[in-house]
């Protein structure tokens, strides 16, 4: 086990109740400290029960999992509290903390919304956002707790070709500014490969095999990209 | 943040003035076609009528509070997990199904004891309005999406925290609802809750409740068609401003809370 690395995953199974076959089974993998990796995979590969251990939200049944107490997370289509503002919405976990003064939460959520490029919007009720807006205030939320780690489940599933692709160099600018641990679990293996440093391929439950991305950004104007993509897709039709 | 509703024209002159127009053209042509009711017995002023309505409502509201606050938690738990719905949406069913007038007679005999009449009349209403409520919200836990649950667990919201800050919240389309449907419930049985000595064993009128319900009944019972009329209309008033005012609002505002 490295020092370096803040997530550990070892020979981690998870059974669901009820369930006869394991969601997922001999998992393992390690995240370093800043690193950005991508989970990919068919449906029903054990990418999001992958995630939702990391998260807290699912404990494993059986094998080792070392993370960091503060992992945050944005999932799809925001999943934002309708009767909140955007301001609202994002002060959610800073609510949280003890101690935190109104001026405190206010500075810090005014910072994550400018990030985004939502400070405009920070008065608008979630059914006033469009979709691409929403997320942005998801991720925000995610991001005004100042967590080690990053999780982002789908982020980018439910949204238009053009949002997704200002998101995702969203997510780049705010990686690279950060330096944030970002663990992401997309079922596009171009998306992965846009973005992440390394890419886990999952099959049938457990990790298949592991990418290495070393292309510089922005990568799908790269000659490199479609070979990453094809070496990888090869893999995943298999 | 309190939300102004956008009645139409046409709402309020159909709720105000065609409503109860409306009610009182039926009213007055079953009188002229049915020949037993005729004019008789002692008249009860209007400000009987409206004083007794304010008495009814004092009953309903009492019942819906209580039917709010006993119903919350049981939705809660039965939704708690999979084990507790097993085990008590069956129970809640079949207690549902129970017709609540023939609960009637026991409530009465026990009020009766502590000399409480009022109780009688206030719990058969709370029980009248009490599932109402819970299956709306356990429908509505139902519906909440699952990332949103999530989220109160990745910001670790526990305790009163999560039901002030979450659950609470979510739960108000839900809540407006079952109220609406279980405050028309009580109203639907508020006639039965107020004339007690039918129930009472020689009973009298003497042991009636004084609200609008126990005037309808003893103006049927000596055909006094402009206190029936009176008493119709009163309520009529009440109800449509209750919906104008009050659900209307609630109903217009409580979209806010509402998951896509």
């Amino acid at each position: 086990m490295s020092e370096n690395n803040v997530i550990e995953f070892a020979h981690v199974a998870k059974r669901y109740p009820g369930e006869k076959t394991a969601a997922i089974h001999n998992v393992s993998f390690a995240v370093e400290e800043g690193e950005f990796v991508c989970f990919v995979g068919p449906s029903g590969c054990g990418k999001t029960t992958t995630l939702k251990i990391i998260a807290g939200l699912e404990q494993a049944t059986s094998g080792t999992v070392k993370k960091p107490k503060n992992v945050s997370m944005a999932f799809q289509l925001g999943a934002l509290f309708p009767w909140l503002t955007a301001f609202e919405n994002v002060a959610f976990g800073l609510r949280q903390k003890e101690g935190m003064h109104e001026s405190s939460i206010t500075r810090a959520v005014d910072q994550q919304l400018e990030m985004l490029g939502m400070l405009n919007f920070r008065d608008r009720y979630p059914s006033e956002l469009s979709g691409g807006q929403r997320q942005r205030v998801g991720i925000a939320r995610a991001l005004a707790v100042d967590p080690a780690v990053l999780l982002l489940d789908e982020p980018f599933s439910a949204l238009d070709p053009k949002t997704t692709a200002e998101l995702h160099d969203d997510i780049i600018k705010i990686w690279h500014r950060t330096h944030k641990t970002i663990v992401m679990v997309s079922h596009l293996i171009e998306e992965a490969v846009s973005l992440a440093d390394r890419v886990i391929l999952m099959r049938e439950g457990t990790v298949d095999s592991i990418y290495h991305i070393q292309l510089p950004y922005p990568r799908r104007e790269n000659e490199g990209f479609h070979h990453d993509v094809m070496r990888i897709r090869k893999e995943f039709f298999k | 943040m309190w939300v102004g509703y956008p009645v139409s024209f046409a709402h309020r002159f159909y709720v105000f003035v065609l409503g109860p127009l409306t009610v009182l053209l039926l009213m007055y042509l079953a009188f002229s076609f049915y020949p037993l009711l005729r004019p008789a017995g002692q008249e009860v002023p209007l400000s009987t009528i409206i004083a007794a309505s304010l008495f009814t409502c004092a009953r309903l509201f009492i019942a819906y509070v209580l039917a709010v606050v006993v119903a919350i938690p049981l939705a809660l738990l039965t939704t708690y997990n999979s084990t507790m719905e097993t085990l008590l949406l069956p129970v809640f069913d079949i207690m549902e199904s129970v017709p609540i007038l023939a609960l009637f007679p026991v409530i009465i005999m026990l009020f009766i004891q502590f000399n409480f009449l009022n109780g009688a009349a206030i719990f058969i209403l709370f029980l009248a309005m009490l599932w109402n409520i819970v299956f709306t919200l356990v429908g509505g836990l139902k519906i909440i999406p699952k990332d949103i649950f999530y989220v109160t667990q990745v910001f670790g919201l526990h305790g009163w925290g999560y039901m002030q800050r979450f659950l609470l919240p979510a739960l108000v389309p839900q809540l407006v609802t079952g109220s609406i449907l279980a405050v028309a419930q009580g109203w639907n049985l508020i006639i039965v809750a107020e004339v007690l000595h039918t129930y009472i064993p020689g009973g009298t009128s003497a042991q009636d409740l004084f609200g609008v319900g126990s005037i309808l009944v003893a103006a049927a019972a000596n055909a006094q068609n402009g206190v029936f009329l009176g008493a119709v209309f009163v309520m009529v008033v009440i109800i449509a401003m209750l919906n104008l005012f009050v659900w209307q609002k609630l109903l217009h505002y409580a979209q806010r809370f509402r998951f896509d």
